[in-house]
């Protein structure tokens, strides 16, 4: 599993810190900065939560094309 | 999601931790039971099985605090009050005054003969055992400080 830019860069377009994502979404620090890296599959529900934060659908954030998909 | 108690990611890591932590126990305690088979006996009865215990439940300790699953999202940013690290310490001070007394006043022989060390051995493990907790506790809370939130 690669690392998602998207949300990174997404986040960053906000201003937002991993922290303050985390704080709005109810995770920890850790579990944003292990989404951005790729370690963790985050569940569908908190998919929506960090989508909503974030103003995007989760096909801008979350969906991979077959060249980043791997 | 936004409650008091681990997060997802959070439970996930502590189970798979919890379980591996249970596995380990079991190994040790068939490996020990094994061992006093063949009539090796590393230390006496209960202790043997106490510090089985007590490396199982450390090594469990330092995996879920290794992996930020030891405190919720809520939990991590409010911290302990005041308050409470006086509660803390008093209990403490409490719970030592009274076995003091309990071993100076009411207790008319002692629990050994004096040729068993399982007492200090398994003082100093859990001594160790807290140590090595405290610094990876320590080493964990500093590479979290030194992550850069971008």
């Amino acid at each position: 599993m690669g690392k998602n830019l998207k949300l990174k860069s997404s986040r960053a377009a906000k201003d937002m810190s991993q922290k303050d994502l985390a704080e709005a979404t109810g995770v920890t620090r850790q579990t944003i900065n292990a989404i951005e890296n790729g370690d963790y599959n985050p569940s569908v529900n908190l998919c929506i939560a960090i989508c909503r934060v974030l103003g995007k659908t989760l096909d801008q954030i979350f969906w991979e094309d077959d060249e980043n998909a791997k | 999601m936004r409650n008091n108690n681990l997060d997802e990611m959070q439970l996930q890591r502590r189970n798979k931790i919890g379980n591996q932590a249970f596995m380990l126990l079991f190994y040790l305690l068939m490996i020990d039971i094994g061992l006093n088979g063949f009539g090796f006996r590393w230390l006496n009865y209960p202790a043997n099985v106490l510090a089985i215990m007590t490396a199982c439940m450390t090594y469990y300790l330092i995996r879920i605090i290794w992996n930020s699953s030891f405190v919720g999202p809520q939990q991590s940013s409010k911290g302990i009050t005041r308050k409470t690290r006086y509660l803390i310490g008093a209990t403490g001070f409490v719970g030592a005054v009274t076995a003091f007394i309990l071993q100076k006043y009411f207790m008319e022989a002692p629990a050994t003969n004096g040729d068993d060390n399982s007492a200090m051995i398994l003082l100093v493990v859990s001594i160790v055992m807290l140590i090595i907790i405290a610094v990876v506790s320590i080493i964990d809370k500093w590479q979290n400080k030194k992550v850069d939130n971008n």
